[in-house]
């Protein structure tokens, strides 16, 4: 199968790929612009654009820019509220937005953004250097509030205080350098609101209680029905990297959401909705079926941490042996399972991280699937094959247990190749409520998960138990040596100035990760995005995030 | 059916008892018991409907046990280059989505499915009859107790009553038949009970007890067997009903462990597919439909003899 070739064969696919999205009329890896405003025409003012997502999040349904961790919602707010920078989803440069300019002190430790005047929220109050310093403290009480389990929380690491320069200058103040917050003030997580709305309780904020300095404006939010968003009057402050920085186009935009993934594809197809915007990537099925409605497909990766499995090599677990851990990854067939699952042209996973994210270094030949050296390191470690083509050591079968949610093809297709070489995968379906006690009693071996973050450090909030939401997936995850090694490398990149440093420390890191099994890549998160022919203007934000700046709907 | 009162002081035959004496009394070749039971198989023999009906049953049950030999892929093993390929002669019911027979499938999923109908229908049959018997011999507070219980289990929807139980258990095949067995039990109890009610009047009852049978040999002896045929029919008609009960809950995916799949899991599993490739969906759907459609026929047919 692919070995060593797999790098430029990957690299083929997916300019394959690209050159036949490319023939369709619809553009594979995201630009800032959609293929289809050409055949449109000019872009036209009004309308309501209509959106089906997938359904809201049952334990915590929350629209606040600092609390949600939602995908789904943080498109929504991406709309709503202006973050102090942008991130150019091309090369990943942050560039101006509310902030005009920036600086940052050589210890990393002061950083003083230089604000666009005339710039105010939609009740009418400035966003000047007191509001961001309304935000900033803000976020440190609802850290508090919440012990930590904010989202937000991940990007303010180190951050101590804020202090108003002058109107238009605030600095912000860390105790200890923190090299990504430059990137995190782009994402939605960071993006200002009107700092009164910190006057409220977070719940009453995750409702929507805030308002803030965006192109559009919420009107309302039931959660799991319907969310709407009008267009703010007056708007002239967008990010240089939509093309339209004024008022929007539409009128209003309704996000509905849809569980069944089929309805919401349908409902695309029949012109229900203009875009559908599913979590998990379309089926080639969707894909073939919307196309043939005339309908385009977008996709972009969500950068951050691929869908991965973490291990629990706690002492006496079969995966608490570095052998079985590597045989595990060579077992898999990484690129079966993404033609197989997500179609022909779908990106095959290369590490840790999935390939839109910043510093990714592909560890594509250390994933190849290898069946024969998968067989080799199990016999070795003492895995013998015996009944029913599974293997035994000391008469105990070689059982690993994967906690799931719901079964999916995916899970079903990982089992069958494990099996291939005498591993027996159960997937034990736990639902969303009982997962995290599930975890927390450390009777499982795998548990997957991912994390969408512009930027490597998303990964500690998964491995390090200092930071990370589940304590016991973080300690299971690595040898205490190893988990020592990766907090020293991230502890690296965050502390220095030099960009240099970071990348090397990432790289580093992703090859440990992989090297001692630490996660075992899945597949790759791939945003999909099912739009009319009669929408034009369609973007991904650098979070791959919907950015409806440019969008408009043909009358 | 006229019942010949027996002389006191005798337990009254039961059915077989008769059968057997009469059959070896009477000189007729082709009368009594066994000529009934061989006349009355021979007009079943000649309804169409019912033969095909039995004879998917029997095929269904036989799948259960020995899947097999009526194929020859594994249920589980992927096949991504095979992935959702139509009906054919080498895959009956096409493949799904990671390329496995869904034929296959189908029939491995029988025994999980006929399994969980069997646990479902015996907890039925076994509690029903308990709750009707005693509540219907013995009467007064005790009747009204158990019939007022069975009268809030009424009300509650028993598709929602599984699943309140099935969450609460957990998931696999035997919490699945619990909730659905424990579900159908009020029907069972109250037709038994009303059968109990009315074999209870019956002049042999009285006998029995005047001949001095104590009251449970008069409700083992004489009131069980002359009641179950009608909760016979209905346990008949309720695997039907358990079947569509125990698909849909794994429908809803609280049936067994991945990979192995009940019917309605496979169902389930196409539903994405439903434009693009509906037999993954309609082809397990059609069998389930034809399985519980066969049961109908021979419940009603079985009813219809009984008259």
């Amino acid at each position: 199968m692919f070995t060593t070739s797999s790098v430029p064969r990957r690299r083929g696919v997916a300019a394959l790929a690209i050159a036949l999205a490319t023939t369709l009329g619809l553009s594979a890896c995201s630009s800032g612009s959609s293929a289809g405003s050409d055949d449109l025409g000019k872009p036209q003012a009004g309308g309501t654009l209509k959106v089906a997502f997938w359904p809201d999040n049952a334990a915590f349904s929350c629209v606040d820019p600092f609390q949600t961790y939602w995908i789904e919602h943080r498109t929504v707010i991406r709309n709503l509220a202006d973050s102090l920078t942008d991130q150019d989803p091309e090369t990943g440069e942050i560039t101006p937005w509310l902030a005009k300019s920036w600086a940052i002190a050589p210890d990393g430790k002061a950083y003083t953004f230089h604000l666009r005047d005339g710039v105010t929220f939609s009740d009418g109050t400035p966003v000047d250097a007191a509001a961001i310093k309304g935000n900033v403290d803000g976020w440190l009480e609802t850290v508090k509030a919440t012990n930590g389990a904010a989202f937000g929380s991940s990007y303010i690491l180190g951050l101590k205080s804020a202090t108003v320069v002058d109107p238009l200058t605030v600095e912000l103040d860390f105790s200890t350098p923190n090299s990504s917050f430059l990137q995190a003030t782009s994402t939605t997580n960071l993006a200002i609101v009107a700092p009164d709305a910190f006057t409220r309780t977070p719940e009453q904020r995750c409702l929507g209680e805030y308002v803030a300095s965006g192109a559009f404006t919420l009107d309302s939010y039931k959660p799991n029905e319907l969310l709407t968003i009008s267009r703010r009057p007056g708007y002239t402050w967008g990010s240089a990297l939509s093309k339209n920085t004024k008022e929007a186009y539409l009128d209003k935009v309704e996000f509905s959401y849809v569980a069944e993934d089929s309805v919401r594809t349908g409902n695309l197809v029949s012109g229900a909705v203009d875009i559908a915007w599913p979590r998990n990537p379309f089926t080639v099925e969707d894909r073939a079926l919307i196309e043939a409605s005339d309908a385009t497909v977008e996709s972009r990766s969500l950068p951050g941490v691929s869908q991965s499995l973490f291990p629990n090599v706690t002492d006496g677990r079969p995966l608490s042996d570095l052998d079985v851990r590597q045989a595990f990854v060579k077992a898999l067939d990484l690129k079966s399972y993404a033609t197989t699952i997500y179609g022909d042209d779908y990106p095959v996973v290369g590490g840790a991280f999935d390939e839109t994210t910043t510093y990714y270094v592909s560890q594509a030949d250390k994933l190849a699937h290898d069946k024969a050296g998968a067989e080799k390191l199990l016999d070795a470690a003492g895995w013998t094959l015996g009944k029913g083509g599974y293997r035994y050591k000391d008469g105990e079968k070689l059982t690993l247990k994967n906690l799931i949610q719901v079964s999916t093809p995916g899970d079903e297709l990982i089992q069958d190749q494990l099996k291939q070489v005498g591993i027996d995968l159960v997937l034990d379906v736990v639902p969303a409520a009982e997962r995290p006690a599930a975890i927390t009693n450390g009777d499982y071996d795998l548990v997957g998960t991912y994390f969408t973050r512009a930027d490597p450090g998303a990964l500690q909030f998964i491995l390090d138990p200092d930071l990370a939401n589940s304590k016991a997936l973080a300690v299971n995850s690595s040898s205490p040596e190893t988990l020592a090694e990766i907090k020293d490398l991230f502890a690296t990149a965050a502390r220095t100035t030099d960009d240099a440093v970071s990348k090397t420390a990432y790289a580093d890191l992703q090859a440990l990760l992989v090297d001692q099994g630490v996660t075992i890549p899945v597949v790759e998160r791939l945003q999909y995005a099912g739009v009319s022919n009669k929408v034009g203007g369609f973007a991904f934000t650098s979070e791959s995030f919907l950015k409806l700046n440019d969008v408009w709907k043909k009358q | 059916m006229t019942v010949p009162i027996p002389p006191a002081g005798q337990p009254v035959p039961s059915g077989l008892d008769r059968a057997v004496e009469e059959s070896l009394l009477d000189d007729a070749p082709v009368v009594g018991r066994r000529g009934n039971t061989v006349r009355t198989l021979k007009r079943l023999g000649r309804k169409p409907g019912f033969v095909l009906a039995l004879v998917l049953i029997v095929f269904v049950v036989l799948t259960a046990f020995v899947p097999s030999w009526f194929t020859g892929f594994d249920p589980t093993a992927t096949s991504p280059k095979d992935r959702l390929l139509s009906p054919s002669l080498t895959h009956p019911f096409g493949t799904d989505d990671l390329g496995r027979d869904l034929w296959t499938r189908m029939l491995h999923g029988s025994a999980l499915t006929i399994k969980a109908t069997l646990i479902a229908l015996s907890i039925a049959i076994v509690a029903g009859l308990t709750l009707g018997v005693v509540s219907g011999f013995f009467g007064g507070l005790v009747d009204v107790v158990l019939m007022r219980f069975v009268d809030v289990l009424l009300a509650v929807p028993s598709l929602l009553f599984a699943l309140a139980i099935v969450t609460a258990l957990g998931f696999g095949t035997v919490p699945v038949a619990i909730a659905v067995g424990v579900g159908i039990v009020p029907g069972f109890a109250r037709t038994t009970r009303a059968e109990v009610l009315r074999v209870k009047t019956l002049p042999y009852v009285e006998a029995a007890r005047a001949g001095g049978a104590s009251w449970l040999r008069v409700l083992v002896r004489h009131v069980l067997p002359n009641s179950w045929g009608p909760v016979l029919v209905l346990a008949v008609l309720d695997t039907g009903v358990a079947i569509i009960a125990i698909a849909s809950l794994s429908f809803l995916g609280f049936g067994a462990a991945p990979p192995a799949a009940e019917w309605g899991t496979l169902i389930s599993n196409g539903r994405n597919f439903l434009i693009t490739a509906p037999w993954v969906s309609l082809l397990p759907g059609l069998f389930v439909g034809a399985v519980v459609l066969s049961l109908n026929h021979l419940s009603k047919t079985l009813q219809e003899l009984g008259r």
